[in-house]
């Protein structure tokens, strides 16, 4: 155990030669969250409306503002502007009397078609609303039966759903590079040279990477719940949620290093296993929801049963089958080491 | 000129000896391009089931509302999946759909008698992007189902009006910003790879001892990571042309011409980059800085519609003025109304970064030696 221990410190101490790389590894995911969130869908919308000058008008700014979520954020929030008749640069409301009846005409500038809907949808809700008051008895009422007792935040989800990638990232890219470089630098002989079990070695290797992989999560869901108030119910249940994710990750990039022994190629192995993973393993919403093809590509990928395993910690619902995630992550990161080790042997003892 | 195809041999050579350096300029947007295509680009109506146990008539009026209400995209708000409903439930349990909508079998009788009627929208709410849609749908299913069954009009008429014949979507809006990310950072990473191994094989210290001017040295560089720039840009274009069929046509070379300006103001500040950085952290620092570009340079929306949602700092770089011009060649393969004045800034800021950054890189050559 001494000797792990030494090992391990040693692992660690290499942190000094690439300081840079490891600060990639660590922080790209939460760059890209931090990016990413500030771009991501906000249910509020400003909305430009013309000063009212009719009764009409003072109707809809009214109705206007009840739009929203019961359980969660307004959906609208009317802006009023000036309106001389001339282009619109993003969009306006304006009521208009046209042949003795008010007429709401929403303006559009050149605007792609994601966000007229959303502005058109949000003009007609508003709208029904007053036709819902003049039809009294006979209007339709929706009870809504949401899942959830308050809508959450997309910027959650996604951040979540960034955890598993964020430990791949980490352990794979480093994983790779370290290993490819033991190659290109010939310090891999040392490795050759060592009277230890390679297991010990490989031990330690994957020691470091899981706590460097760890880490990194723990600097995104720190960063998620700044951002967005969404902390676990249960920190250490996530943690080890991702020891299997970043086990896998950290063999799949010790075995590109091993196996190609140059860096960059072994990086773009990493790059690649990672944001595919991301892409296809929920990273923007349910795998379930996405149905078809995807679903099922998506649940051989170790993301998947991680984001429906950790789900439940930040949305206090399950989703999914647990335990056959849990089965899924514990096989493949045991496959993942046993061919990690094979191939450390075969390159590294082997060929000495 | 001689020594000018000499050099730019010697550099197409050393960058024949890791090809996969050209891959930096079209993975990372690959990436960014399936990403949003996922997000904003894939099915966009709500799949959902409709439990209809209305006894009247109205129930079958309100079910065949869903399929048709169209949303801007030109399908329905809501894709209704028949099914039983045990197995809409269980679908519903597992994700599968994203809602479901009861209608109760006193639904026709209470609307005729004025009673109330009311309709229950089963739907999932762990993204509140998607809860607020289902409530705002509904909106537009029930306002087409309130025309169609001839209740008393609205107390206040919608209506709408759209600057072109045609709306514009939004995932080929950034498609053509990913596009430029891609010619920008394909010039950007393989000037960046083609002088750190120039560092590392010390060739730099042969070229600044040269006595010629150090253009001869400096110029093959740039062009070729122009031209890498240029066709990585060019690959993405066709990979948006297979996703979203947009594709300037006769303008290729209009958009080669913007987008090579774009990429040689970038060109020069890497090349220095890659004089000073480390490998992996230099390599991807240019990424960082691509893909920052990108979210601040009017990659995900149009620009000149939008000026006031611009942040200043946006304009100290060519890309927030080519990004709408370019989207004019390649979605409507219109010639874009400010093409001159948006050639002349651009060449403006490719002169300008060129002659600074190729002069540094020049003194720093010379230091070396």
């Amino acid at each position: 155990m001494a000797r792990f221990r030494l090992l391990l410190r040693n692992e660690l101490r290499l942190f000094r030669t690439a300081v840079p790389i490891h600060a990639v590894a660590l922080l790209q995911p939460t760059i890209l969250y931090l990016l990413m969130s500030t771009i991501l869908v906000h249910p509020t919308f400003e909305m430009n409306v013309a000063w009212p000058t009719t009764e009409a008008g003072d109707r809809l700014l009214e109705a206007m503002s009840h739009v929203g979520s019961p359980i969660g954020l307004p959906y609208i929030e009317p802006v009023i502007v000036p309106f001389d008749g001339g282009p619109v640069a993003r969009q306006v409301v304006v009521v208009e009397d046209q042949g003795g009846h008010p007429v709401a005409v929403q303006h559009f500038g050149l605007i792609d078609s994601n966000l007229v809907k959303n502005y058109r949808n949000r003009l007609t809700a508003a709208g029904l609303r007053l036709w819902n008051e003049a039809l009294d008895g006979r209007a339709v009422s929706v009870e809504e039966r949401a899942w959830l007792p308050h809508d959450m935040p997309y910027n959650i989800y996604f951040g979540m759903a960034l955890l598993p990638m964020t430990v791949f990232v980490a352990a794979s890219f480093l994983g790779a590079i370290l290993v490819a470089q033991e190659f290109e630098f010939q310090t891999i002989l040392e490795y050759r040279l060592a009277p230890l079990s390679p297991a010990w070695i490989l031990a330690a290797r994957l020691t470091r990477l899981l706590l460097l992989a760890l880490l990194s999560a723990v600097i995104l869901s720190v960063v998620v719940g700044l951002r967005s108030d969404a902390w676990p119910d249960l920190p250490w249940l996530v943690v080890l949620i991702l020891v299997p994710v970043a086990l896998i990750a950290g063999c799949l990039g010790m075995l590109a290093g091993l196996l190609l022994r140059r860096s960059i190629p072994a990086f773009l192995v990493g790059l690649v296993a990672s944001f595919a993973g991301w892409v296809m393993g929920s990273g923007f919403g349910l795998a379930a929801g996405f149905g078809g093809w995807y679903e099922r590509l998506s649940r051989l990928t170790p993301f998947t049963h991680a984001v429906e395993l950790i789900f439940p910690r930040y949305f206090g619902a399950v989703i999914g089958r647990p335990a056959l995630s849990v089965a899924y992550l514990l096989l493949v990161s045991a496959a993942m080491l046993v061919l990690t080790a094979v191939a450390y042997r075969w390159r590294v003892v082997r060929q000495a | 000129m001689r020594r000018f195809w000499i050099l730019l041999s010697i550099e197409l050579k050393a960058w024949r000896s890791d090809p996969v350096t050209a891959l930096g300029g079209f993975i990372p947007p690959l990436f960014i391009l399936v990403a949003f295509g996922l997000l904003f680009g894939g099915r966009l109506s709500f799949k959902i089931a409709v439990l209809n146990q209305d006894t009247g008539q109205y129930g079958a009026i309100l079910r065949r509302a869903f399929d048709e209400v169209l949303s801007p995209f030109g399908t329905p708000y809501y894709d209704v999946v028949d099914l039983a409903p045990e197995e809409a439930w269980e679908a519903y349990r597992l994700h599968q759909i994203d809602g479901i909508w009861l209608l109760p079998e006193d639904f026709s009788r209470r609307l005729a008698a004025g009673e109330g009627p009311a309709v229950d929208m089963f739907f999932s709410n762990y993204n509140d992007d998607r809860a607020k849609n289902h409530r705002i749908y509904s909106a537009e299913i029930l306002w087409h189902f309130y025309q169609k069954i001839g209740l008393p009009g609205p107390p206040l008429d919608l209506a709408e009006s759209y600057p072109r014949s045609e709306m514009i979507d939004w995932f080929p809006v950034i498609a053509v910003g990913v596009a430029l990310l891609s010619f920008m950072l394909g010039g950007m990473i393989n000037v960046f790879m083609l002088t750190r191994k120039e560092q590392v094989s010390r060739i730099v210290v042969e070229f600044g001892l040269a006595p010629r001017s150090l253009a001869w040295v400096l110029l093959p560089k740039v062009l070729l990571a122009v031209v890498m720039g240029l066709a990585t840009g060019t690959g993405l274009l066709a990979i948006v042309y297979l996703w979203v069929g947009a594709w300037p046509g006769v303008y290729l070379w209009a958009v080669w011409l913007m987008a090579g300006l774009v990429s040689l103001f970038w060109v020069p500040p890497t090349l220095l980059l890659g004089m000073r950085a480390q490998y992996f952290a230099g390599a991807i620092a240019t990424i960082l800085t691509g893909l920052t570009v990108f979210f601040v340079g009017g990659g995900l929306a149009l620009v000149r519609h939008n000026k006031e949602s611009v942040p200043w700092f946006s304009w100290l770089f060519p890309n927030t003025y080519a990004v709408d011009p370019l989207r004019d060649l390649v979605l409507f393969r219109t010639w874009p109304v400010d093409w001159w004045p948006t050639l002349l800034i651009l060449s403006a800021f490719a002169g300008l970064s060129m002659a600074a950054g190729l002069g540094l890189a020049a003194r720093q050559l010379r230091r070396l030696a």
